[in-house]
């Protein structure tokens, strides 16, 4: 590919995301988003004040050495809870806000005049989807890092591990979104694909009980279709017990697996959301 | 590379399935048509002949079942085979949160532009589509003329060889209609292939210079306007004229047209038009007017579609 052409595709690239920033704006997803981050922000805040909070805080700070293991124990637990909150919070809100961006540039009379330009189905979903995952990576980072610096400020504890909440929201969000693109190419629904995604949400948590389940469980056939659907559907859950588990320091459960497996989930529903589109008439 | 043609669709069809019972739908069948470079070209069709199907199949925002679409020579599936092409869509819809200027950015980007070129041709744009003052203005604000206006500038912006317009004076008063008109008229000479999707004859007949017409997804006829229309004729206006009088005057094979409280009868040959005026007479239907006419692609255009509906 000769240079010309690689800017002239970055070019379209960038293009397509500004587009989707207008759009988030325009419909006041971008300021929604950002006015609840920053209502959890100062309810936050409000919390950290109540006497209750404060007085344990105080209490610990001012405990002899022995104690200072309790507060940061405290503080880790605190940033965990917190952090499991904003990844569950985040992701169930970006999946709303989300949902419209994708069929509404599918929209006939549009679709027909962007199929018109030099750029290929593919760039076109492309762009739309990265526009969408990084509307929604600014306000991830704008809500997390503030609660990080709030929380920072408040004990002087500053947790790195708990900014980990920032890539693995991002991702898991990402992996969401190609099940709203596959849906909105193919039926053109916001509901449809809240629904769906905000159903794998759930159902990954009743999954990864499978250690429970497989006790339960009387046929081998059960067990392993239940297995199959574990590894099928994008492990929202265990990613969340994984940035738990990290934050406190605590042994770790594999955290590579579901991580790669809902990569793979993510990848194989995108690339069928991109030959549908591919094949559709508009 | 050049090639003698802007748009060469060979053998193009396109079959729509109904989603559950599979029923076939045909939308356009078989379709050979060549348009050189740099003509003004007009598709005609009833509503539902395929013209849209046809423009969407260039533009590939529909796979065709069958054939090939090839814009100057390039397979119009290849995204690059668009880089020359200007669009303005029917029914369009241009998202309401842009301004002016900002919708002509963002659709020169995936034209193509660098931002330099852009922020040089869109003032300048403005300015020809009569939009210069309303650049900063939200688009939503603006009346249909204006979004048609705007649409013919995006549409223009990257400087295109091949102008694809579909119904571009759809819904347009008057004095627009006459604004987009000199606007494509000014792009007389420079080279440009214009394609126009439209439903109005009178437009097509007085910009183009070559035109196709569609009927039922099928090519019915296509030529040079001016042959086209070349054929004289004799025009008689009547009234009073009784039933069994008109059945003998269709007899003669000429075309009779109704009008609110006459008949307009074109015949071809002078003998004819005297033939006709002799039954009308006999018949004591009364001769309002007779002329010497040649016919108007409206003529062409009902003749052909009439006589495929015959057929």
């Amino acid at each position: 590919m000769n240079e010309a052409l690689r800017r002239s595709r970055a070019s379209v690239l960038a293009a397509l995301i500004r587009d989707t920033f207008q759009e988030a704006r325009a419909r006041w997803l971008f300021w929604g988003l950002f006015g609840l981050s920053t209502l959890l922000i100062a309810i936050f805040l409000f919390v950290l004040r109540i006497d209750i909070v404060q007085g344990a805080i105080s209490i610990m700070g001012i405990a002899p050495t022995t104690h200072q293991v309790d507060i940061r124990k405290f503080v880790n637990i605190s940033y965990a809870v917190v952090s499991i909150v904003l990844y569950t919070w985040g992701t169930f809100l970006a999946v709303f806000a989300s949902s419209g961006l994708i069929p509404s540039v599918l929209e006939a009379g549009r679709i027909s005049l962007l199929l018109s330009k030099p750029l290929t189905r593919t760039m076109l979903l492309a762009g739309r989807y990265a526009g969408n995952v990084l509307v929604i990576a600014a306000n991830h980072i704008y809500l997390i890092c503030s609660i990080w610096i709030i929380i920072g400020v408040k004990t002087h504890i500053w947790e790195l591990r708990f900014l980990l909440a920032i890539p693995l929201s991002i991702f898991i969000f990402a992996v969401l979104l190609c099940v709203v693109v596959l849906i909105g190419v193919v039926f053109e629904s916001a509901a449809l694909s809240v629904m769906i995604s905000v159903a794998l949400m759930l159902i990954s948590a009743i999954l990864a009980q499978r250690q429970f389940m497989m006790k339960l469980l009387d046929s081998e056939w059960s067990r392993q279709l239940w297995m199959a659907c574990y590894w099928i559907v994008p492990k929202v859950y265990d990613l969340g017990a994984a940035l738990r588990q990290i934050i406190l320091h605590e042994h770790q459960t594999d955290w590579v697996t579901p991580l790669w497996t809902s990569a793979l989930f993510g990848m194989v529903v995108l690339s069928g959301a991109m030959y549908l589109f591919q094949r559709r008439d508009f | 590379m050049r090639t003698e043609y802007a748009i060469q669709a060979d053998g193009l069809e396109k079959i729509y399935r109904t989603r559950f019972r599979g029923r076939e739908i045909k939308a356009v069948s078989n379709l050979t048509l060549h348009v050189p470079e740099g003509v003004k070209f007009g598709l005609l069709g009833p509503n539902g002949a395929g013209k849209t199907t046809f423009v969407k199949m260039l533009l590939s925002a529909v796979n065709p079942t069958s054939g090939s679409a090839k814009l100057f020579g390039k397979d119009a599936r290849d995204p690059e085979a668009r880089r020359p092409v200007g669009y303005l869509p029917e029914n369009h819809r241009f998202p309401t949160y842009f301004t002016g200027r900002g919708m002509l950015d963002f659709y020169g980007a995936l034209s193509g532009l660098d931002a330099l070129e852009r922020n040089k041709r869109i003032p300048g744009l403005l300015e020809l589509v009569g939009l210069k003052d309303w650049g900063d203005v939200r688009i939503k604000k603006y009346s249909k003329g204006m979004l048609q206006r705007l649409g013919l500038a995006q549409a223009l912006l990257h400087k295109p060889r091949l102008l694809v317009l579909d119904e571009p004076t759809d819904g347009v008063d008057p004095v627009g209609r006459r604004e987009i008109r000199d606007i494509l008229n000014g792009l007389t000479g420079t080279g440009v292939t214009i394609f126009i999707n439209s439903h109005l004859l009178s437009e097509v007949e007085s910009f183009c210079e070559y035109v196709a017409i569609l009927k039922s997804g099928e090519l019915a006829l296509e030529g040079k306007i001016s042959s086209l229309i070349a054929g004289r004729g004799y025009r008689v206006r009547a009234s009073g004229v009784p039933e069994a009088a008109l059945a003998e005057i269709r007899r003669l094979g000429v075309s009779i047209l109704p009008s609110a409280d006459a008949i307009e009868v074109q015949a071809v040959t002078l003998e004819q038009a005297n033939t006709v005026i002799d039954k009308i007479r006999a018949a004591q239907g009364f001769v309002e007017s007779f002329s010497a006419s040649s016919s108007s692609l409206e003529d062409v255009f009902i003749r052909t579609t009439k006589s495929e509906k015959a057929a």
